[in-house]
Formats: C-alpha cells, structure tokens, sequence
C-alpha cells in the first residue's frame, strides 16, 4: 500500500499513528477509523461547522481538511476538552445553563469554537462573538441562546481572573 | 445524566435531561450505531425534473469489486405495495418507469464502503426520454398542462367533521381539495361596508436539519430491526408492515436522538428502500443521505393565497373566504394535512359572522412537499396577519385596536364545535406593542423606519389524538420512563422526565428517559403537532400520579395508617414518624431482588363530527411579534432594529425549551421573510442545490436586538395548564415584518422572500 501516507498526531492528548490515503479527509480519519464518534459530519462540504475540531488550538473544517495535514499536530475534538470533576468545561456548563442546544447535531462544533474564540479574546463583544459562530449553523436555537452561554463563560472567567488577582494582592 | 450528588441543584433543575449527551458529543445519533458488516446504501437520483426512464444499465456497476448489489425499480418484489404516501400512496420506492422531480430516486447501490457505492453510481447508465417539467402552481393547473400522474392511487379518504368536504385526487395535476363553509356568506357580505381582496404569494424553504437523513435495517431470520431519524417510529412501523404484507411486530423499528427535523423526519420516507435492500442483501445496510440529498427529501409549501374579507362601518370584521393553491411538489408526503390545516386556519384569532375556506393542494415535478413545522398555519398567518393590517390601515384604525375589538375572547369557542380558545390573545398583544423599541425616523432620505405586528396563530396537539406512558420505579428508587415522544431537540425528554421528577418527588437526575423501541415502547402515534407535552405529557402524569398513590398505598397497608398522611420524597415515606426508606421496605415485602413497581397512563381525546375537523383541536398556540426596522429604498435592504416575539406556555415546564422553540422558529421564519427560499433556474434545475447554494440564517443574521417573553396564561390542556410552543416562532414573523415594511414606506410587500429586489420593484412599481 504504498500510496499510503503515515501519520503520527496527538489526538485529545494521547498519540496516535494512522495510514491514511491522500484524499482521507480528517473527519474520516476521526470518526471512521479512530472510532471518535463526537466528530460528526454534516454538509460535508466546509459550510456548516458540524465537523469542527481544533487543530493546534484553531478550529477546523475536519470534513476538508486533508488527514495528513495534521502531522505532528495537536488535535481536540470535544470529548477531548479538559473539564473539572464534572468532566465539563465552563463554556460546557454555560451551554448546559443557557440551554445554548437543541438537538444537539451541531453543539460539538459550537462548544469548540466558542472554546476558541474565547482563548484568543477572553472578553469578546456581541459582534466578535456573532462574527466567530457565522462558521457554525444551528438551525435549532436562533443563536441568541449559544451567544448568551459564550458571553455568560467569559463573564465567569473575567471573574475568576479579578479574584485571583484580588487574592494575590492581599 | 449519572447519578451525581447535588453539589449544583440550580444547574441540575436548568438542565436539559440531555444536557451531557450533547455538550460532550456523547449522542448516540443514529448515524454513531455501527452493525457488524454493516453495508453501505447510496442514491442515484434523477438529473431531471420530469422524465420517462427508457433503460437503466448496472452491469457495469455490479460487476465492480465491493459492490454487492444494485436495485431499480424491477427489483420491487417483495413489496405488497411499492408506493408510500400520507392519504395518498404515490410515491415509489423507487422509480420504476418515470421520474417526477431533480432527485426522484432511480437506483440504490449497496457496496461494502461509501467511496465504491458513489464510484459504482457512476457507472450506472439511464437513459431518460425527457418530459415537459411542470414547475409551479400556474403551470400545472394549464388546460394543456402534462398530467403528473396518469392513474389515480390508493389512498385513504380524510374524513374530517360538519361543513367540510375533502377530495384526494379530484382533478388533474391536483392532489387534494378541501371545503369549510361556515355561515351564509353572500349574505353577511351583502351587509358589509367594505369588502377588500387581496393576494398573497409565500415562499418555500428547506427543513434544513443538521443530521442528514439516516436509517439502518439489518434481517434477522424472522424479522427486521430498523433504526432511523425518524420521529414516528409506531407510524413507520404500520406503513411497513402494509408495504411488506408483513405483521406490524415483524420489524422492530428504534430512534436514538434525532439531529433536527422540523418536520422533515415525519412520516415514511426512505425506510422501505432500506428494508428492501436490507433483505435483499441479506445483511445490516446503512443508507445515509448527504446534506443535499436530505434538502431533496422535503420541503414546506409555497403557495398563492386570496383572502376576501368584508367590514362593518365600525371596523369589526364580518366575513372571509379563504381561497389556497399549495404546491404540493411531486409527491403527496402530508400534504393532504398541509392544505386542510392552511385553509382552517387562515381564519386567524377573529370572530366571524361568516368562513368560507377553500384549499388545493397542486402538483408539481419539484420537490415533494410535506409536514413543515407550522404546518400550514405559517401560510395562514402571513397571508391573515398581513390582510388584517392592510384592512386597518384601509378603514383608517390603529393596526393594534383593530386587531383587540376583532379577537375571539378565551373561553369561546375557535368555530363552533371547536375547542375553547385557550389564550388571552391581547395581552400578548400588550405586551409587544410595550415591549418594542421603535425610533420612528425622518421620513425624508433613502432610510425610512417602521414598525408592525402580527399575531400569528397555529392549532396545536391536533385532534382526536391519544397518548400512552409507563412509569416504573426501582427498588433503589431509581425511575424509568417509557413514552413515544421523541427527542429531535425540542426538549420533549426534559419536559417528562422533569414532571415525573416532581410528581415522584425525586431529583431529575433519578429519573432515565428509556430508549425508544416499538418492542417495548408504549404506542404513540407520533411526535407532531407541539404534542410532547400536552398529550404524552398528561400520560405520563397521570401514569406518574397513580404511580406515587401505589407506593404510598401500599405503604399505608403495611404501616397500618391513612394514607392521606404520607408523603413521598426522595424515595422515603414521610409523615408516619422517622422517614421510612423504601428499599428495605420493597425488599422485604418482594423478596431479595427487590421488585420494579410500575404504572400506565393513558389519554385519548374523542372524535366528534360536530367539530369542523371531526374532533376538536387540542390547543391554540399563538405567537405575538412586534418589529422596528429600516428600509433602505436605495439599496433595498430591509434592516431589523428591534425585535420581540412571545409564546404562551399556558404553564412553562422547562424555560430555556420554551425560550428555544420561540426563539429558533422566530429566526427560521425570519431568513425566510428576507432571503432564504428554494428555488429552481431557468433551466427548470435546482438553484439551490447544495448547503453552499442554500442560505441559512447565520449569527450575524440575528437582528440587532431580539427578545422574546413567555406568558404562562394557565389555560392549556396539558399538565397543570401547559401548552405545547414547538411550531409557534414560525407563525408572526413575516406578516409582522411585511406590516412595518409598510409602516416605514406605504408599500405593501406580498411575496415572501422580501429580498432587495423585490423590495425595490415594490417601491417603483408604488412610484409609477
């Protein structure tokens, strides 16, 4: 099988080898040969956002994105985020509180993005906000609830930082 | 949900029962259910809209490695009936000697993986004689118009109650007729001051579900097991058991959660192309759609509405006949239900000395038409809500006082031998018209403001329907509950599992949701209509009740005391001294293994011929909207400023599902008014082919500020005066837009979508 490339990755912390063909896209690799079922496809097409991971800590369009593109790289799906006790995360636990989801198809992929967007800007406006989740359809919620979650988990976070910072200070 | 201590009882009480299946991507979705050599099943579907299949050549696909087999339409034979269809069953399994639609389904191949079954489709020769295409209402109904269908099919005759007649099939090209005649109309129009006529055209949009379509069929060796996204699982079943000659228990049909349906996943669909290959592979056969074969699979209705309404001097409203031609695509699906439903209820929440409705469902070799949430109230309310504000700005009154001395009072009935209306309509009314933030601006410039309102409006549960639930609970106190509602995202498993949770008086996180299985399922007749919660929840309440009155009873006899003095909580009889726990108290009257106490409840409301639809209708299910935007008359773009939209609960069992159902119907309906639509080119071809073609709303679609409120209003049928909200967000929304288009620039928008274009060709046609 020479036509098959060898890949080695981390995916959700633990390293993995594959053999892929070229044209394998990333979603397949996860979901078909990895047995990682929270990666789900949809449009298949790069529209919708249902198959976002991250990559290196960027959110990706697994379902067009060539597997042995991420060589070496860093994967997360969502069961891969590290959560508390509970095993969520705040952007997790804001969602469960906001009823940020309906039927649940496309909430892997918002879960990543918001835990993106919130990485690179730990206290977004609604219009940053609005701007990161037009890569993710939801045709169940209306958006206003996932917005509501992202904004609740960084309002948290913005908290936790000021009584740290409290804390230290005293 | 685990088990977990109450370190967090306000997250738990908030929670979705599904919560951590699907913040963690846990599922299962039906597409995470892998069978031991399991195949796979794809469609080659038809390049044209209409066209007669001359030759179909798989030899060429079926010599191919991996592929197991290809089935046409002479492949059929173990099918006792080939066509499916609610009403009327037109539609093939697969083609056999024509193909009605960009899509109709001419071959399936089965083959070992994804990849060999698209390359084996390829290799698949058909040869079409090409057909005249009839792509629209006007087309279909011309004297010289090809006929769709040749013969007519077997179907099942709608009987519905007094005044109405319903036809399936009665002319060309025409797929269903309904009548309502209610009161002597020539002779209240005779009387009225003003008589106004007016034409609407509605747009038709995708269901557009996230999960594509998916179901799975293996053969055991005296019965068939099924899973599919479907959320009639009991209904499915039926329609297999008459195609397949087969009993109902021959096939045991199960659904995991459903990725949205809207109700694109009501009703037979593909699942008997996936048992006829299942059988002739001999082998589990998973057939799953792509996202743009799902968009092939259904769509809502478009449709052209005339709305005659008459008016006394004093502006209360006397009459309205009601005339509908839907486009019912190629195939029937449910829209029999559709043009019945539109037709009734384009009435609106007005009393009327006088209803005439007529309906037609056409059609037309596009993409079959069927169940849409809204369900033809969305029709209704656009073209009813639109006509109402029309007539007020006509007669010079306030669109809003118009709309309050018209209203049918709650307590009254809809139509006569209809149910009560179960909701205070002005004062959501009230409520929008306070709650909306408008800046009436410079009539002057390109940029003028406006505001409107609309109340839309929606039956709901339908009618002379039933519900069925079981109750069981383990010796750990630990509770199961069995019903049919289907989990597609509305939050129908909350909902139960939260009133037997506090019926049982247990933590939510004690009470399970069983799996759906018809094997052990109680019967359902299908998750439609915002049903959930009124019928399977009153079920389940009355099955949680009697359940709580067993537990203590028996506690009582033991006890030797009144059961009127005990309570139940956390699976503990209180009120007889120390706190008695159940558990050795079940095991010491059942033995060592303990024992599951259960009980049923069942509901079913009565037929009754003297109810328009020959029972009377569940509950009535509003949605208010006020709306403040901006037409650009330049460019003209229509921006929403403010926006604010309300449901009644009737009595909110979980908030955030409610706020869900308003908010994500509201922005669904929304991209419709502006620009979402299916359409097809000049060509005759889809213009919209795949999710890059099709525009869905997007966050950045959102208006610039949107609120949506619940009134509770207590009136509902179901448990503790709750009502169903699921298909209320659809209802106000265009008619609310198109009445503030008119607010800001005096011209009346008629035809959805509301896309520049059109705007601007209003705007210069009202120049001219």
């Amino acid at each position: 099988m020479s036509d098959l490339i060898g890949l080695r990755f981390r995916l959700n912390g633990i390293e993995r080898v594959a053999a892929v063909a070229p044209s394998m896209m990333l979603a397949e690799l996860l979901r078909e040969q990895l047995g990682q079922i929270d990666v789900r496809v949809s449009c298949d097409q790069g529209v919708c956002g249902v198959c976002t991971v991250l990559v290196e800590g960027t959110p990706t369009t697994s379902c067009l994105t060539p597997a042995f593109l991420v060589a070496n790289r860093d994967v997360v799906t969502v069961k891969g985020l590290s959560g508390d006790a509970t095993g969520l995360t705040d952007v997790q636990r804001a969602f469960i509180e906001c009823s940020a989801f309906q039927c649940g198809y496309c909430t892997p992929g918002m879960v990543l993005s918001a835990t993106a967007l919130l990485a690179e800007h730990p206290a977004p406006d609604r219009q940053t906000i609005r701007d990161w989740l037009d890569a993710n359809v939801c045709r169940c919620t209306g958006y206003q609830v996932i917005i509501e979650a992202i904004e609740l988990a960084a309002s948290r976070r913005q908290e936790q930082a000021t009584t740290r910072i409290a804390e230290a200070a005293d | 949900m685990p088990d977990s201590p109450r370190q967090n009882r306000e997250l738990s009480d908030r929670a979705r029962q599904d919560a951590r299946d699907k913040v963690s991507g846990e599922g299962p979705f039906t597409g995470d259910i892998v069978l031991p050599g399991m195949l796979e099943a794809r469609l080659l579907r038809s390049p044209h809209a209409h066209a007669r299949i001359v030759d179909i050549d798989t030899s060429k696909a079926e010599a191919m490695d991996g592929v197991r087999l290809v089935a046409t339409g002479r492949d059929l034979g173990p099918l006792k009936r080939t066509t499916y269809g609610n009403w009327v069953h037109d539609q093939p399994v697969i083609c056999t000697d024509r193909v009605r639609f960009e899509g109709d389904v001419v071959a399936a191949v089965v083959a070992v993986d994804e990849v060999t079954a698209f390359r084996a489709m390829e290799r698949i020769h058909v040869s079409y004689q090409l057909l005249p295409p009839v792509m629209d209402i006007g087309a279909a109904l011309h004297e010289d118009a090809p006929a769709i269908f040749d013969q007519k099919h077997p179907n099942v005759p709608m009987k519905l109650g007094r005044d109405t007649r319903t036809a399936n099939e009665p002319a060309k090209n025409v797929l269903f007729s309904y009548d309502f005649e209610d009161g002597d109309i020539d002779a209240v129009e005779a009387e009225a001051a003003h008589v106004f006529t007016d034409r609407f055209h509605f747009s038709r949009i995708g269901h557009f579900y996230m999960e594509p379509w998916i179901c799975i069929a293996r053969q055991l060796t005296d019965r068939i097991e099924l899973w599919s996204c479907n959320q009639d699982p009991f209904v499915l079943r039926q329609d297999l058991s008459e195609m397949f000659g087969l009993p109902e228990g021959y096939f045991r049909v199960q659904t995991a959660y459903i990725g949205g349906g809207f109700g694109g996943k009501s009703y037979c669909k593909h699942e008997p192309l996936a048992v006829l290959l299942a059988m002739l592979a001999n082998a589990p056969v998973r057939l799953l759609m792509t996202l743009d074969e799902s968009m092939l699979t259904l769509s809502q209705h478009d449709g052209d509405l005339v709305l005659t309404t008459s008016v006394d001097a004093n502006g209360r409203l006397l009459s309205r006949r009601t005339e509908i031609d839907l486009n019912g695509g190629a195939y029937a699906d449910a829209s029999a239900q559709v043009g019945a439903r539109a037709a009734y209820r384009s009435s609106g929440p007005y009393r009327w000395q006088a209803y005439h409705a007529h309906s037609r469902v056409i059609r037309t070799t596009t993409i079959p038409a069927g169940s849409y949430r809204g369900m033809g109230g969305t029709q209704a309310s656009f073209a009813s809500e639109s006509q109402i504000d029309m007539i007020a700005r006509r007669i010079g009154m306030d669109p809003i006082d118009f709309r309050r001395q018209n209203l049918i009072p709650a307590g009254e009935p809809f139509k006569v031998g209809d149910s009560l209306v179960d909701t205070d309509f002005s004062e959501g009314l009230d409520r929008v018209e306070a709650d909306l933030r408008h800046v009436a601006g410079s009539p002057d410039g390109p940029v003028v403001r406006g505001k409107g309102y609309a109340l839309g409006l929606k039956d709901g549960g339908s009618f002379g329907r039933l519900g069925k639930a079981t109750v069981k609970i383990t010796t750990d106190g630990r509770v199961l509950v069995l019903c049919g509602a289907i989990e597609i995202g509305q939050g129908a498993t909350t909902v139960i599992t939260g009133l037997v949770a506090d019926v049982l008086n247990v933590p939510r996180e004690w009470v399970r949701y069983a799996a759906i299985d018809t094997d052990v399922t109680p019967f359902d007749q299908g998750t439609h209509a915002s049903c959930a919660t009124t019928l399977t929840g009153n079920a389940v309440w009355l099955a949680a009740r009697k359940l709580r009155g067993e537990i203590i009873d028996m506690a009582a006899g033991e006890l030797g005391c009144d059961a009127t003095t005990l309570d139940l909580r956390e699976w503990k009889i209180i009120g007889a001294g120390q706190p008695l726990d159940l558990e050795p108290f079940v095991r010491k009257k059942f033995g060592r293994f303990g024992f599951e106490l259960s009980a049923d409840g069942f509901v079913q409301y009565p037929k009754e011929p003297d109810a328009p639809f020959g029972a009377k209708h569940l509950y009535w299910m509003p949605h208010w909207v006020g709306v403040s935007l901006s037409v650009d008359r330049e460019t003209g773009e229509i921006r929403i400023h403010d926006l604010v939209t309300g449901v009644d609960a009737g009595h909110t069992l979980h908030g955030g599902g409610v706020r869900g159902q308003d908010e994500g119907g509201t922005i669904v309906a929304l991209a419709q008014t502006l620009f979402e639509e299916i359409t097809y080119d000049e060509e005759d071809v889809l213009a919209v082919p795949t999710p890059l073609d099709y525009r869905v709303a997007r966050a950045s679609d959102l208006p610039e500020q949107y609120r949506s409120f619940i009134l509770e209003q207590g009136m509902g049928p179901g448990p503790m005066g709750a009502k169903g909200v699921g298909e209320a967000g659809m209802l106000g929304v265009a008619a609310a837009v198109a009445n503030a288009v008119e607010d800001a620039t005096g011209v009346r928008l008629t035809s959805l979508p509301f896309t520049p274009e059109k705007v601007l060709a209003a705007l210069d046609a009202a120049e001219e």
